[in-house]
This record gives structure tokens, C-alpha cells and sequence, in this order.
């Protein structure tokens, strides 16, 4: 895996070197990286207490740089564009978006969703389109009255990623209530992860069903409603864009335990087609706060709490499970499959994706809480 | 600055804010606190116009002392509200006298007032998950609302804690809208804002508190006490309140404080008790014949007990509560200025009295070995008191209470305290039938009891929980352990864990042992008057 990568990377390199000759800005395009290696290149992102967004090299495990983000810590949310260039970063407890340049730390977009007596909070939506030309949010705003609260319409805010340091959004559509995360498909929609999955179309706001689940359609008396969750990575490395979700189905009556399964499950969505799998993927063992896809083998997930843990979703079977050293929250993978494992504490656990062994660690000068983790394929 | 100031003391001592008033001089109810709502909360609130209802939000929800309290402090927290001490007394006095609860309307919910810890509470499951998955069923349990404001309320949450439907038990369900189209109407019908309770009890004579009181109570690492409390008048609703008497120990207890008391029946009082800070929670009977309810440690409000007094001279609690058969044993009956002889009843004689003093009566008893099993008035001169002493022929059961517990690691240089536990072993008889657990079982009271720990299931035991979550002493009091990261542990995990107490009780050449479920559990980072 990794000699492809490296040809692809050196392919890619060629291409933006092409480029950079035909500008005619520079002979070296790692000149203009400030130092950093670009052909597609792997920076893990992620955000720690007080603030900072930390670059860190897939290659050598070592914190590139560290870019101070304003205001109070929020939930870390963090989106890289396509390019990899720019790290988008949730802030200011849920209510400011901020775009950095990974190469030098310079803020180049910004935006203050909240305004005068309305609060806006994005509980971690934040996704930027394929082309790196428009992000969304999706705003929860709450309006304070003199004596009261006004509980406002959500709504999906489109904005130009070229909008500068005081950016507006430059359209709005209404959504529903209780959206986390989403994500930009080749569509041209945005999933929107809810109560149940949908994508709208940014352009007019117009909105379908991707994967139906707190509105399922299975029988009550058979299935539980699912939970279904999610804060962290997702899958960007393979495309593709992770609901998981539990649920019991009743082999006896409703409410009993004996003979009632535990199940996880999950949506995925492909990111390029938009197509939808809904299955229980492994029954409920143990906790685990956000599942990524092998990119090997779509039919291996690996998943993260207070252990780092494998399954074949195809065998509906948990194939190894590794006691982690504290509880994590989150997890994502480099396309050589090498797993970084963050979240709640300050450093990142490193493991092998065949014994799931730790094989190295990476310190953070402040704890992540419920960071991101992402990947920027810095072009 | 001032503002800072008055924020700091309420975030820290939130609960004393009612009996912070002591301290304040009596002159200082000359503020009038409708005058102040006037003055401090209509530059955000209006005036609607109604007469029933003059003031927008504030004039349709009703509120014990605490709640209004909290309300007050939230105003000072969030909106800017300034008041002084003063005022900020004068408000919750007028609102809980004027929009309160009465007497029926806060039975089952005492205990979150009383602060009375490890409370299992039987919630409707239209709130279980809705409302109680956060909160005590007390907390709302003890509002009373129009629909209207319900619903307000359900906006209150949505602004002020946005992730709450993103919750487990939230997220699986469109919250929002089940909150405020559901939940609220509910709410409205089961804590109805009019309510004929508090309009026919606003209409009652308020019972007269004023004089001399016979007590008796428990606290934690002293034990049964008695004692005379007096109640002087100081201004309308306040007193200055004595407690002298003693522990069974025959130890002194003495303290002295003020009480305040709201709605005409809510008694606050805060006393230095034998150079300990306590505070009183009480409630007065509706005809003013007695005060019950519970007095704690302000510091460590988990560390406190029971408080029952009954106006006038009384007989209110006896201890041991409880003779075997054929023994002797020293007995001690609480109850102000008791004269005459000492009656224990049939089979039970008063071999010699110990000692009489003005709050009980020291006595040296003994059932016949033929003494019938059952229960005994108790009588001192003309005073009686009904099924006050149990004679039985040996311990069949030992419930350990409470039964489900809850302490908190803490301390460890940290801000936040230990939240100690305590137990008491509560013994019965077998009753008739010879079989204990059943209806006809005689309960004997509280015993000593030596007091232990084991593992609660096979997790605790893996984890080794009994070495790190914790110790009990002999007085049947609990101390988890330090608070923060412990390398020793399992992923450097706290040291919280699942434990039982155990209590093994002596009864001749028997022991009897009970059990109870302990969690020790992380700190709570806030404290709430009500929780």
C-alpha cells in the first residue's frame, strides 16, 4: 500500500509542479508549502486546550505546527478542504468557524455566526464542498427577548470560502432540529446527519432521504429506535461517511432482556455516488464512540473507546480488541492503514492495523476533549 | 464589583442564601420585596396589565424558598440582575409568602429541600426520560406552572443548554417538539399553577411557632440526641432559636442561631451546634403542634439526620427503641420537662433512673424473660406517648439503611469535597408467624453494628475497588477516596467503585448481618439548592 501511495504521491506532485512552471511562480512547489511536502501528503488534524490547531506529519509522528485559534475552546470540530490546505476549525463554544493555512498558520477565513441577541451554535457541522469553494454550518440559533427565549428554525448556512475574515453566509435553507455532523458529497449535496440521514442540495435547499433511522420503518414491536450518534471522523480516507447507530431487536416481547439482541449498525454513505448501505454491523459489546473503514477491505471496521477494536461487518464478528492505556474518543487512518487514536486526554495513541499493538505515541501540549482528528491530503 | 462579589457568594454557598438572612440584622424585612421586584426586575420584565397576574413570567409559576432562590441567582448569573443581600431576602420572602407552596403541594418532595441524600425516587415515565434523566423529580415536582410558562420553561433549556437533545434518551426521539407539546401540557396538569391547595392554605391562620420545643433526632458519628429547642421571636417570620440537651453518649449539645420561616410553614434555621455549623429544614405542622423534618451539617450537607420536635412538653423518641427479652439495659427517653415515674409497659420494669435532666430521662430497664413480644406505650408522669418500645425475642433481620447510596471521591487538593455516606442498622423481629419478611415482621429500631465493605459484583472485584474506592469506620460513616487520576488502577481510571456495606449486628450469641448497595461515583461539579 504504501509504495502505491508514494507513486501516486510523486505522480500528484508532478501535476502541481506543472502547475506552479506554467504560473510561473515558483521552481519548487515545496517552497511555497513553506517546508511542508505536498503530492497529497498526510497531515493529521487535530485541536487541544487552550486552543490550538496542531499540523502533524503522518511520516514522522512530530507536530509540524501549532496555530492559535481565537476564542474560548469549542468542541475542536475541525474540516480540511480538498487540497489540504486549509483547516477549518470550530471555536468560540460552538459558534465561530475559522480557517487556517496548515502551511504558515495564517487565518484566512472567519466567521461569527451569532449576532446581537441571537445565539448560534453548530454542534459540530461543518463541511466544505468537493471543489473547496463553498462551507457549511448548520446553525441552531436561539433568540434572547427581554424575558424570554425564541427556540429559531435551524438552518443549513452556505458560505464563500473566499469571503475573508468577516464572512456572511451567502444562502440559507431550513433543516430540521438535532443535525451533528455532515459532509460534502460529489453530488453536489450535504449529508446532513440527524435524526434521520438526509442530503440537501445547497444550491436550492431542497432536501431527501438518504437512510431513514429515528423514522425507520421496522417494526416497533421487533426493533428499538436507533441511536444514533455522531461527533468524530467518518471516513474521508475512503470516501465514504459513517452513521453509527444501536439498537436491540425483541426475539421475545418487547422489554425482554433475556432474549433481546444488541446490535451496532451504521449508515454509509459513498461520497462519490451517494449511494446508502443501512446494516447491523457487530453485536453491542463494549462502548465505542465512532467506527472508520479498512481501506483494504470495505467489510473491516475498526472502532475506538476505552478499547481500539477490529470487526468483520460481513461475518458480523469482532475480530481483536486491544485494551487502550485511558478512554479515547476517536479515530482515523492514513492510507498506509497505520490508526491514530485520540480524543480526551493530550496524546495520540499510534497502532497496527493487523495486531492493533501500539507502536507509538504522539504528546500534545494540551487535552483534545472531544477534538477531531482529521486527515489534510495537502496537494 | 459589588455584583461580582454577591455572584461569588452564591455560586459557592448557594444553598445557605435562605439561611444567610440570619445574618443580616431584623430591621432589614422593612425592604419590601414586591417594591424591589418593582424596581430590579421590570427593566426586563412588563407589566401585563392583569391584575391576577400583574408581572410577565414572574406572576404565573409558584416556587418553594429554594426555587425562588435559584431563580434569583440564575437572574444575577445570566441577566444582569443586581440586587444587595438584602433585597435579594426580601424577594424570595415575598414570593415564596405570596406565589409559595403549601404544605400538601411540598410532602413528597421534602427531602430534596431537607438536602437528604440517596433518595430513590418512583418517577411517571412521561418525565423519567424526559425531564428526570437530568434532573430530580423534585425539581419540577415542586414548581407550579401555567401551561404557558412550561412551555418557556422548555425554551429556557434549548437556550441555555442547546445540546440538550442531542443527549442519549433524547436523540432518539424529536425532543423538542415532545418536550413542548407533551411534556408541558403534563407538567401543567400535574403541577398546576392553580391549584386549590395553595389558595385555601394562603386563606389559613399560620401556625404560631413562638416557645419551647421537645426534640429529638439523629446525627452521624454522635448519635440519637434530645434536647429543648426555644423559639424567640425577633420580627414577623424570625426567631432566635436555643438548642440545649444531649447526646445518648450523655455528651452536651448546645447551639444557638436564628431561624427564618417562609410560606408560613417552612422553617430555616442555621445554628452553631456545639461550634459545628448546622442547618435545620423543617416543616410545620398545619395546626403548629410539631416541626419534622432534617439538620445537617452545613459544610457537608450528606452528614445529618431526622430532626422531629413536638411543642410543648412530649415524649418523641426513645433509645434503644427496642428490649430483648430477659435483658437490662440502659434507656434513654427524650421530651422536654418530663415529671413523674417512668412507665415502659407491661413486663418491662424501671429498675433505677440514671438521671433526669430538663430535655430526657436516663433509666436502667429490664424485660422479663416472659415479657409478651410487642409493642409498649411509654409514659413519664402524665405525658404518653403511643407504641414507642418494642419487646422482642430476637433479631430475625438487618436492613442496612439507606439501601442504595451514593458517595463521591473528592478532596486531593481539589476544589470540590469528599461526599461521605452513612448507615444505620435498622433491625426487625420476625413477628408472630416466626418469618422474617413478612407483613407481621416487628420493627425494633436502629442497633449498633459493627460496619464492613465487600465487593458489590464481579467488575468491583476485577477492579479491585475495595482497596481504592474507599473505607467505613465504626460509626457506620463512609470516606471515598481521593479524587484525580490513580496510576495504580486500571487505565489510570479515579477511584470510584461499586461496594456493599455491611453490618453485622450482635443479638446474644447471634450475628445478623445486612447489606447495602454503595456507589462511589465522580464529584459533582454543581451544587444546586435543589438538586
Amino acid at each position: 500500500m504504501k509504495f502505491t501511495h508514494k507513486i501516486k504521491a510523486a505522480a500528484l506532485i508532478g501535476a502541481v509542479s506543472t502547475v506552479a512552471l506554467m504560473s510561473g511562480c515558483s521552481m519548487n512547489p515545496s517552497a511555497s508549502l513553506n517546508g511542508m511536502k505536498g503530492g497529497g501528503h498526510e497531515y493529521l488534524l487535530t485541536v487541544s486546550r487552550p486552543n490550538q490547531l496542531h499540523v502533524i506529519d503522518t511520516e514522522t509522528n512530530e507536530v509540524v505546527r501549532s496555530c492559535d485559534v481565537p476564542g474560548i475552546f469549542g468542541q475542536g470540530t475541525v474540516e480540511p478542504s480538498p487540497d489540504g490546505r486549509i483547516a477549518y476549525v470550530g471555536t468560540n463554544k460552538w459558534e465561530d468557524v475559522a480557517g487556517f493555512d496548515i502551511t504558515n498558520c495564517d487565518m484566512v477565513f472567519f466567521t461569527k455566526q451569532s449576532d446581537n441577541n441571537v445565539t448560534v451554535k453548530s454542534f459540530v457541522s461543518l463541511a466544505v464542498s468537493r471543489d473547496g469553494k463553498e462551507l457549511y454550518t448548520i446553525q441552531n440559533p436561539t433568540r434572547k427577548l427581554s424575558d424570554r427565549y425564541e427556540v429559531m428554525q435551524p438552518q443549513l448556512a452556505v458560505y464563500d470560502t473566499s469571503a475573508g475574515l468577516d464572512a456572511k453566509p451567502v444562502r440559507t435553507f431550513p433543516v430540521d432540529r438535532q443535525i451533528t455532523k455532515i459532509m460534502a458529497m460529489d453530488t453536489g449535496e450535504v449529508i446532513l446527519g440527524g435524526n434521520d440521514l438526509q442530503a440537501i442540495n445547497p444550491q436550492n435547499g431542497e432536501i431527501r432521504i438518504l437512510s431513514k433511522l429515528q423514522n425507520w420503518d421496522r417494526a416497533g414491536d421487533k426493533w428499538v429506535q436507533p441511536d444514533a450518534f455522531a461527533m468524530h471522523s467518518l471516513g474521508e480516507h475512503v470516501d465514504e461517511f459513517i452513521m453509527p447507530y444501536f439498537t436491540i431487536k425483541w426475539n421475545g416481547d418487547p422489554g425482554d432482556m433475556e432474549k433481546a439482541e444488541f446490535w451496532w449498525g451504521m449508515s454509509r454513505v459513498d461520497l462519490k455516488t451517494g449511494e446508502v448501505e443501512q446494516t447491523e454491523t457487530v453485536p453491542f459489546e463494549f462502548i465505542v464512540f465512532n467506527f472508520i473503514t479498512d481501506p483494504a477491505d470495505s467489510n473491516i471496521l475498526y472502532g475506538a473507546f476505552n478499547t481500539l477494536s477490529k470487526h468483520d461487518i460481513r461475518e458480523k464478528k469482532t475480530l481483536a480488541v486491544h485494551n487502550m492505556d485511558h478512554t479515547y474518543y476517536n479515530l482515523n487512518m492514513t492510507h498506509d492503514r497505520t490508526i491514530y487514536v485520540g480524543g480526551t486526554s493530550s496524546d495520540i495513541s499510534i497502532h497496527d492495523p493487523e495486531t492493533l499493538e501500539k507502536i507509538g505515541s504522539i504528546q500534545l501540549p494540551g487535552d483534545m476533549s472531544t477534538s477531531a482528528m482529521r486527515i489534510a491530503y495537502l496537494k | 464589583m459589588n455584583n461580582n462579589k454577591s455572584k461569588h457568594a452564591l455560586l459557592s454557598v448557594s444553598a445557605l442564601a435562605l439561611i444567610g438572612a440570619m445574618l443580616t440584622p431584623a430591621v432589614s424585612w422593612a425592604t419590601d420585596g414586591e417594591t424591589v421586584i418593582q424596581e430590579k426586575c421590570l427593566s426586563c420584565h412588563t407589566r401585563t396589565g392583569n391584575p391576577d397576574a400583574p408581572y410577565s413570567r414572574i406572576s404565573e409559576q409558584r416556587k418553594t424558598p429554594e426555587g425562588w432562590q435559584m431563580t434569583l441567582h440564575r437572574m444575577q448569573l445570566r441577566n444582569g440582575l443586581v440586587l444587595s443581600s438584602e433585597e435579594t431576602q426580601a424577594v424570595i420572602r415575598y414570593l415564596s409568602d405570596e406565589q409559595g407552596l403549601a404544605p400538601s403541594e411540598t410532602a413528597p418532595f421534602r427531602y430534596v429541600l431537607e438536602q437528604k441524600p440517596n433518595i430513590v425516587e418512583d418517577v411517571d415515565p412521561a418525565y423519567a426520560e424526559m425531564c428526570s434523566r437530568c434532573h430530580s423529580n423534585a425539581r419540577f415536582g415542586l414548581q407550579r406552572r401555567t401551561e404557558g410558562e412550561w412551555k418557556e420553561l422548555v425554551n429556557t433549556h434549548m437556550a441555555i443548554h442547546p445540546t440538550t437533545e442531542l443527549h442519549a434518551l433524547a436523540r432518539d426521539r424529536r425532543w423538542y417538539d415532545i418536550a413542548l407539546n407533551e411534556t408541558a401540557p403534563k407538567l401543567a396538569m400535574d403541577y398546576a399553577f392553580n391549584d386549590a391547595a395553595w389558595k385555601k392554605w394562603q386563606t389559613m391562620a399560620r401556625p404560631a411557632l413562638q416557645g419551647s420545643w421537645s426534640v429529638s433526632g439523629f446525627m452521624p458519628g454522635k448519635g440519637d440526641y434530645s434536647a429543648i429547642l426555644t423559639a424567640v421571636k425577633i420580627a414577623d417570620d424570625k426567631y432566635s432559636v436555643t438548642m440545649i440537651g444531649h447526646y445518648s453518649d450523655g455528651s452536651e449539645l448546645r447551639g444557638n442561631g436564628t431561624a427564618n420561616v417562609f410560606s408560613g410553614y417552612e422553617w430555616r434555621a442555621g445554628l452553631m451546634l456545639d461550634g459545628v455549623s448546622v442547618r435545620q429544614v423543617l416543616a410545620a405542622s398545619e395546626d403548629g403542634s410539631s416541626l419534622t423534618g432534617r439538620m445537617y451539617q452545613s459544610a457537608h450537607d450528606e452528614i445529618g439526620g431526622d430532626l422531629n420536635a413536638v411543642s410543648g412538653n412530649a415524649i418523641v423518641g426513645l433509645s434503644p427503641s427496642a428490649l430483648k427479652q430477659g435483658e437490662t439495659s440502659r434507656v434513654t427517653i427524650s421530651g422536654a420537662y418530663l415529671k413523674g415515674s417512668v412507665n415502659l409497659g407491661a413486663g418491662v420494669k424501671v429498675l433505677k433512673v440514671l438521671s433526669r435532666d430538663a430535655d430526657r430521662i436516663v433509666v436502667e430497664a429490664k424485660a422479663s424473660a416472659s415479657a409478651a413480644v410487642g409493642m409498649r406505650d411509654v409514659s413519664v408522669g402524665g405525658t404518653k406517648a403511643k407504641a414507642l418500645l418494642a419487646v422482642y425475642d430476637s433479631v430475625a433481620t438487618i436492613q442496612v439503611s439507606p439501601p442504595q447510596s451514593l458517595a463521591r471521591i473528592g478532596g486531593n487538593g481539589g476544589k470540590i469535597p469528599k461526599v461521605q455516606s452513612t448507615y444505620r442498622a435498622l433491625a426487625f423481629s420476625a413477628g408472630a408467624d416466626g418469618k422474617p419478611g413478612t407483613d407481621d415482621d416487628m420493627r425494633l429500631g436502629y442497633m449498633p453494628a459493627s460496619w464492613s465493605l465487600k465487593p458489590q459484583n464481579e467488575v468491583a472485584e476485577e477492579d479491585r475497588d475495595l482497596e481504592f474506592a474507599g473505607t467505613i469506620d465504626s460509626n457506620g460513616i463512609f470516606t471515598p477516596g481521593d479524587t484525580g487520576l490513580n496510576p495504580q488502577r486500571k487505565m489510570s481510571t479515579n477511584n470510584v467503585g461499586m461496594l456493599k456495606v455491611v453490618a453485622s449486628v450482635k443479638d446474644g450469641n447471634n450475628t445478623i448481618e445486612g447489606e447495602s448497595d454503595l456507589l462511589v461515583a465522580v464529584p459533582s461539579y454543581i451544587k444546586r439548592a435543589i438538586q
